[in-house]
């Protein structure tokens, strides 16, 4: 697909040779941005470079280049397609997109906002939040045009499609309070291919486009440091290519989506200490934060660092929500039939990283499985609690509380969906550890850059830094903590990641 | 050009003999509970199950003893893989975790590996021990 990185398509040099003595010097340190008079000349140039080949960044570089600008991505490791390909490809989309209306399913822009804005985190970003609802149709029609392929196939089963269904409720849309505040509807648009591989098959399908549309995409690659003007907008960036260093010059704007931090530790002690403490560390391996910091260093702001995707899947099957879930007190705090990022936030974000899953026979995990081990097991539920460090009496009496209304129908505190809710009554009882240490806890991260809706970086003091885009995970977006649907971020790459590309496309090119 | 499966031997046979484990410690001394855990970041991609199938990755219930690059229906092998001849050994896996991006730059495989030996000495026993269990027992 693309060529091999040693030529970057002008002579190749070491950067020392571009560079003065004093920058040589400076090359020492971290991700800190270079004076562009230390850069005596460019080893290759382009209108628009895109960092990074995840959803956004190629999402960027198509639009950039169909609006008729000269565009490079480069991609840091061997392979392209970022995090984004290892994901399930989900895309959050709704308010009728031609994927909902051939399915007959009711949804409005009105409903998709208010679950978005209304269901996660307090003062969530409505501006993006609102052009990603009022656009999300057209943006399911161009990813369609990109060649993603979807089948006119719907399930109503929780939990990603097994099979080759391309609609499913892909979040918290129809656990409480989310159903009262906003009419629930599938909104979870995934490439119609069997099991969990859709984001290989949506990047497959969005790199060739890339590549058809005469982007000039590099492997091996990786962009250490920005290069500035003396009046703060971008020149260029260094890179590093087997071992060599060299300085591209960017004639319109530069694009940074080169992913989270998930896979820095340093950073996410730093910045996100509840996710430095899940199991997991999800996503490609690149996931570094290198972007955030190169924008950091320019002067960028950067918001929302400690949030992130924190993970308990404890479904399917969906037989085990009818047991319940409760924290080191002994006691409910969640309806078990959340959204696994919902449920997941609340673990590690709320409860000290500690919870853990009770079942009765009938809701009991059937089959081996390694991502929550037992760690009691009685007939009774004073015996379990004995086992256990809960507070005395505590775990006996959620039960007792919890029985006696789901006897009748009702979940007075969480209002569990009536599909999963039943007593918790039929030995033997198990206690399951969905602690953030010791489960399979899976975590993201979500913080990164302040950007406009048009993925302009901007500063502290809220203005724009010159020639500067991010977009996907290298920037704070449409994902926050909770998360509340699988989708929102792949979507939140592709949607804003074309905006950003269009934006760095239309800025005059520098001579 | 030298053939994966002698590149690969040399280096392993440098880090098993020179390194603070020994091929005896990589068959046997690993905690499968800890490699629970750290296998759980390879799930990104593989799966241990054989019901789950492939991922991103191949499956990898019972790896030990398969040739490298040609488990059915996966088609996403690097050019390296898909050339190479070898068998995949606990010994051969202590190696390649290591960092398999140096030893395989074009590997589809995208992890920075595991550099404590110690860790990917429990995450060999893990693959060992799910390569046997029964799936329909809880344990």
């Amino acid at each position: 697909m693309a060529k091999d990185s040693g030529d970057i398509g002008v002579t190749r040099r070491a950067l020392l040779g571009g560079l003065t003595a004093t920058a040589a010097a400076a090359l020492v340190s971290g991700a800190a941005a270079l004076p562009r008079s230390d850069v005596e000349s460019w080893d290759s140039q382009a209108d628009v470079l895109v960092v990074g080949s995840g959803a956004a960044g190629v999402a960027a570089a198509i639009e950039a280049r169909q609006a008729g600008a000269q565009v490079l991505l480069i991609e840091s490791l061997a392979q392209f397609g970022g995090s984004s390909a290892m994901s399930a490809g989900v895309i959050y989309a709704g308010g009728g997109t031609a994927l909902q209306k051939a399915l007959r399913v009711q949804d409005s822009v009105e409903d998709m906002f208010r679950f978005i804005s209304l269901v996660g985190t307090v003062h969530p970003p409505l501006e993006k939040i609102q052009l990603y609802c009022e656009g999300s149709p057209e943006h399911f029609d161009w990813l369609v045009a990109q060649g993603v392929p979807y089948t006119d196939k719907l399930t109503l089963a929780k939990g990603l499609p097994m099979g080759d269904e391309s609609l499913y409720y892909s979040g918290n849309e129809q656990a409480w309070p989310a159903r009262e505040l906003a009419r629930p509807a599938p909104r979870g648009h995934v490439p119609g291919v069997a099991g969990m591989n859709g984001g290989r098959r949506l990047m497959q399908a969005l790199l060739l486009q890339a590549t058809t549309a005469g982007v000039e995409l590099r492997h091996s690659v990786r962009a250490d440091r920005l290069v500035t003007e003396r009046d703060g907008s971008i020149a260029g960036v260094l890179v590093t290519v087997a071992g060599e260093q060299l300085a591209i010059g960017v004639r319109r704007g530069l694009v940074l989506a080169s992913g989270g931090f998930i896979h820095n530790r340093d950073m996410l002690m730093q910045y996100a200490p509840q996710l430095f403490d899940c199991s997991v560390p999800w996503g490609n391996a690149d996931d570094q934060g290198d972007g955030i910091n190169m924008g950091i260093a320019v002067g960028a702001a950067a918001l929302r660092m400690s949030e992130g995707f924190a993970i308990a899947p404890i479904y399917p099957p969906e037989s085990v929500l009818s047991g319940i879930i409760v924290n080191a007190s002994g006691q409910r705090f969640i309806t078990e039939d959340a959204y696994h990022g919902v449920l997941g936030d609340a673990i590690a974000y709320h409860q000290q990283g500690r919870a853990w899953l009770i079942t009765d026979r009938d809701s009991s995990y059937s089959f081996h499985q390694d991502n929550f081990l037992p760690v009691a097991e009685a007939s009774t539920i004073g015996d379990l609690a004995a086992q256990l460090d809960f507070p005395k009496g505590a775990l006996q009496q959620t039960v007792a509380y919890y029985n006696r209304h789901a006897a009748n129908g009702e979940d007075p505190m969480f209002r569990k969906s009536p599909a999963y809710l039943r007593p918790l009554q039929g030995p033997p009882y198990t206690v399951w550890d969905l602690s953030a240490t010791q489960a399979f806890f899976p975590a993201h991260t979500f913080g990164g850059l302040h950007t406009t809706v048009d993925g302009q970086v901007l500063d502290s003091f809220n203005k724009q830094i010159s020639g500067l885009y991010a977009a996907g995970r290298n920037t704070s977006g449409i994902p926050t903590a909770p998360y509340i649907a699988s989708g929102l971020s792949v979507g939140d790459c592709t949607f804003f990641g074309r905006r950003a590309g269009r934006a760095a496309a239309s800025l005059e090119a520098k001579a | 050009m030298i053939r994966p499966l002698q590149s690969v031997a040399l280096v392993g046979c440098a880090l098993l003999f020179a390194g603070p484990l020994n091929a005896q410690q990589v068959m046997s001394s690993g905690d499968v509970a800890k490699g629970r855990l750290l296998f759980a970041t390879c799930r990104t991609c593989h799966y241990a199950e054989p019901a789950m199938g492939h991922n991103n990755g191949p499956n990898l219930h019972r790896i030990f003893g398969k040739v490298v690059g040609e488990q059915a229906d996966f088609e996403y092998y690097s050019d390296t893989f898909k050339a190479a001849q070898f068998v995949w050994t606990p010994e051969f896996m202590f190696v390649w975790l290591e960092n398999p991006m140096a030893m395989f730059p074009d590997s589809t495989m995208m992890s920075r590996g595991v550099p404590d030996p110690q860790q990917r000495v429990d995450l060999i026993a893990f693959l060992k021990q799910a390569s046997v269990r029964d799936p329909q027992v809880n344990d």
